[in-house]
């Protein structure tokens, strides 16, 4: 008899040593809601909703800001100053046309505005009046709604995950 | 057991012995092996092996330490480990969204981690060592991460000023100050609450039924049929009016109450008798009535519901109440004293005192009468008579029971001190202190803040506050800024870091202060940071317009933004007010280095102005925003008469940095030498195209749409 007991001690012991260890409860996910500063709806197609970094949200905020009056359809005032252009300048989520475009030219094209790139001149310089983290974040901004969808150029990330 | 045999060890006494230090040995292994398998250890690993899986493994892991990584910043109590998993945290080569989490960059944000940690913003358990337990309510930490949609609270906790770059902070602050939430809660930084209004004569002005009606369904106005015809919500200029949950005997006695209170008699004012005979016959007395409402304006502040292709939306500003229906609620004799001198009636009161004629006040006063009703608004309320002793006895008991003597004061009612709780230190309470009834949420402070704005009465049974409709977005913006009411900072080092709101005040003096308060210019312009945003900013006007300007403008107010249909209203100024504003702003209301006199317009010479058209022209290419004779951009004003309106200082110095004159501007500042921005005023002070007296056709033709107003 006695000897079980011995046996049984150190096997409780195993048993109530390993309840210890729990498991990962989980995490609850924020509902995503319409309208915040951290979606922007697709803009063709309005029922979808795309999310938004930090930087990305930070970006949407200065392009409601500085940029949406020449490159959206419409503007907070109503009527999009785009049509009195020539040349019209890209919707802002023109994949066709700005994914073709890398990173360092669309700062630069922020930076200096068009004539200094051999662009219209009716693009006006911002980088005296942004600064050059708030203009990466507009580019952000603009890879994030980009339709077709943006793809970062060169090797493609790791396929490693950590699980 | 034989006396020779003690002492040996039987076979089944070796036995035991052997499985019991087997045994011993596997639970003294179980320490040891649960350590090496730890879940901050398994991130070690993996993240050495991811570093090596990528091009910069050498920058990857210069630092790297397999042992336990933290930020220890005693003076903020901060210790924090995060930084254990979250390993590439500080490896801008790692930002990109592709990187696996935990390991991807922290984004660039003003703040260095190593010298503010991470729980200051994110919450959560900073010094565990296990995922549930670092982000997670667990019985001994009860303050779970937040959830990166509502991280702006924790940017709120310190910095007491409104910043740009949390919107949804800033918004949820302003819904807390519009919806007067301070009324009955105490809430740290806030504007001072704007009460609703003052109801000691309400009596005078509204009938008993119109009140019941309100009291019903104060948001949203139904007609018979049950449709909504104007949801004030859906437009965004919601009614600051909650729906209180009120049963039909309490809507009785309040109404009762309500429509007994005329401490003060209506101004006695008779039109002219010979306009209104005149006028009340004319055929077309409401169509000119209309346009009199248009000329004058009034949609700049007062939004009228409008439908368009089936669908109702309301249109115009969102300063005064919003007026569809305003015809069946007023008196008339009340509507015609309150548009002489809506300060009789209501003494703090932000619509201005204009100078109507009496032919103005007829046509206008039967237009919002005739005109803008719904005679099907009432119908649906029961026949009340004159409210009696008993009905008003109990009103005047439900006034103050039910809250609203904290929002609407009437003479001679004081309100319930601290009526709701105290909301200061909201955000960092624990769920253990708070009280979820048989509400099916998770128990935690997110879902209970959530949950008591969209429905008081469900974590709460007994709860007064009364009902609010709410967009997702403004649900969100309004318990981020909750979150961010955290109470006093425990720690002494983040308590010297808080960034204080700056109370902004503006008084001026003289006979401008009359007149200042006589229009009330501080509800739509700004002057040092005091007053509305629907139209610019005057903080330097006077360095800005040529005084000459400014009194033609008061005259006669135009749009100068072309794509702007709100515009500011004719207020029939006299000659004399028109010289004290103009002089006022001219002299008294400038940027201390904008001199007006300090650039003398007779240098420019008409070389300097062809060369500035050429440049505002081809090189520059002003015009993609700026319109001159009818062609360019809308984005900004048009400068037509630019050499009339404004000073070549201010346009020299606008040109130099448009940025240092008004901080949010969007025009950017440009490259221009001092000789281009000297060509380029001299060209804008050519541009003297005068402002064509209004023709009436015109503006009542107008559409009402659009939003902010031109000056």
């Amino acid at each position: 008899m006695k000897s079980k007991l011995f046996l049984a001690l150190p096997i409780l012991l195993a048993v109530f040593s390993l309840c210890a260890c729990k498991k990962a409860a989980q995490i609850v996910q924020p509902v995503q809601a319409f309208g915040a500063y951290d979606t922007e709806p697709d803009w063709n197609d309005g029922t979808k909703l795309v999310n938004l970094g930090y930087q990305e949200s930070q970006g949407k905020r200065i392009f409601y800001q500085y940029c949406v009056w020449c490159h959206a359809d419409a503007s907070p005032a109503g009527p999009s100053n785009r049509s009195n252009l020539t040349p019209v300048p890209p919707l802002l989520n023109d994949g066709d046309k700005l994914n073709g475009e890398s990173d360092e030219f669309m700062q630069n094209i922020i930076t200096l505005g068009g004539s200094a790139l051999g662009k219209s001149a009716m693009m006006p310089p911002y980088g005296k009046t942004l600064s050059s983290n708030e203009i990466k974040e507009v580019i952000s901004f603009t890879r994030a709604i980009a339709q077709p969808p943006y793809q970062k150029p060169g090797r493609q990330g790791s396929q490693y995950t950590t699980k | 057991m034989p006396a020779e045999d003690m002492g040996k060890l039987t076979y089944r006494m070796r036995l035991t012995f052997a499985v019991a230090t087997v045994v011993c040995v596997l639970v003294l292994a179980i320490s040891p092996v649960k350590d090496f398998r730890a879940e901050w250890k398994k991130y070690k690993r993996s993240f050495v092996r991811y570093a090596q899986g990528r091009p910069d493994t050498k920058k990857l892991l210069a630092d790297y330490s397999p042992k336990i990584d933290q930020v220890w910043l005693p003076g903020m109590n901060v210790v924090d480990r995060c930084t254990t998993c979250h390993q590439g945290m500080t490896q801008p080569s790692l930002a990109d969204a592709s990187v696996p989490q935990p390991f991807r960059a922290h984004p660039p944000i003003p703040h260095n981690v190593r010298e503010w940690g991470c729980t200051v913003c994110h919450r959560g358990q900073g010094p565990a060592t296990e995922i549930a337990e670092a982000h997670e309510t667990t019985l001994a930490w009860e303050q779970p991460i937040l959830p990166a949609h509502y991280l702006q609270a924790s940017c709120g906790s310190c910095h007491h000023q409104d910043m740009n770059e949390t919107p949804q902070l800033t918004r949820g602050r302003e819904l807390l100050s519009r919806l007067n939430c301070q009324a009955c809660h105490k809430l740290n930084d806030l504007e001072p609450p704007m009460l609703g209004p003052e109801l000691s004569s309400v009596g005078n002005k509204i009938s008993r039924e119109w009140i019941y009606k309100w009291l019903k369904e104060p948001r949203t106005i139904l007609d018979k049929d049950g449709n909504v015809t104007v949801n004030g919500y859906e437009s965004g200029d919601e009614s600051r009016m909650p729906k209180f949950r009120l049963k039909d005997e309490e809507i009785v006695a309040l109404s009762a109450f309500l429509s007994a209170q005329k401490a003060k008699p209506i101004e006695d004012y008779k039109l002219n008798p010979a306009v209104v005979a005149a006028w009340s016959k004319k055929p077309d007395l409401l169509p000119q009535a209309e346009l009199r409402f248009r000329q004058m304006m009034c949609t700049t502040c007062h939004p009228l519901a409008v439908t368009r292709a089936g669908e109702t939306k309301l249109i115009g500003g969102n300063i005064g109440p919003e007026l569809t229906k305003v015809g069946s609620k007023v008196n008339e004799q009340w509507l015609v004293s309150w548009l002489r001198n809506p300060q009789g009636y209501l003494a703090h009161n932000n619509m201005p005192r204009y100078g109507w004629t009496d032919e103005d006040l007829y046509k206008v006063s039967q237009y919002l009468l005739k005109q803008l009703t719904d005679s099907d608004l009432l119908t649906t309320v029961p026949k009340l008579e004159a409210g009696t002793d008993e009905q008003i006895k109990n009103g005047r008991r439900l006034f103050l029971e039910k809250g609203c003597a904290s929002c609407h004061s009437i003479a001679g009612v004081t309100p319930q001190k601290e009526f709701g709780p105290d909301l200061t230190a909201l955000g960092a309470k624990n769920a253990s202190e708070l009280e979820f009834g048989k509400a099916k949420i998770t128990h935690n402070l997110l879902s209970y803040i959530q949950a008591k704005l969209q429905d008081p009465v469900s974590v709460n049974p007994a709860s007064r506050m009364p009902q609010y409709t709410w967009n997702s977005a403004d649900l969100d913006a309004v318990t981020t800024a909750l979150l961010s009411q955290t109470g006093p900072k425990p720690t002494s080092a983040l308590q010297h870091l808080t960034v204080s709101k700056v109370e902004a005040s503006y008084k001026p003096v003289g006979d401008f202060a009359e007149v200042y308060e006589r229009y009330k210019c501080y509800a739509c312009h700004r002057f040092n940071g005091y007053g509305g945003t629907l139209a610019p900013d005057l903080s330097y006007e006077g360095s800005r317009a040529q005084k000459k300007w400014i009194a033609d403008f008061l005259k006669n107010p135009q749009t100068i933004r072309p794509t702007l249909i709100l515009r500011m209203p004719q207020f029939n100024m006299t000659d004399k007010e028109v010289n004290t504003i103009a002089e006022y702003l001219a002299l008294a209301v400038q940027k201390p280095d904008v001199n007006p006199e300090s650039v003398d317009s007779r240098q420019f010479t008409p070389a300097m102005a062809s060369l500035g058209k050429q440049l505002y022209e081809v090189k520059y290419q002003c015009q993609s925003c700026h319109t001159i004779g009818g062609t360019g951009g809308y984005v900004g004003p048009n400068l037509n008469n630019a050499g009339n309106w404004l000073t070549p200082a201010w346009t020299e110095a606008w040109l130099r940095n448009p940025q240092a004159l008004q901080p949010d501007t969007i025009e950017p500042r440009r490259n221009f030498t001092e000789d281009e921005i000297r060509a380029l005023t001299a060209y804008l002070m050519t541009l003297k195209a005068g402002i064509k007296p209004q023709t009436s056709t015109s503006a009542a033709n107008a559409r009402p749409v659009g939003q902010g107003a031109g000056r």
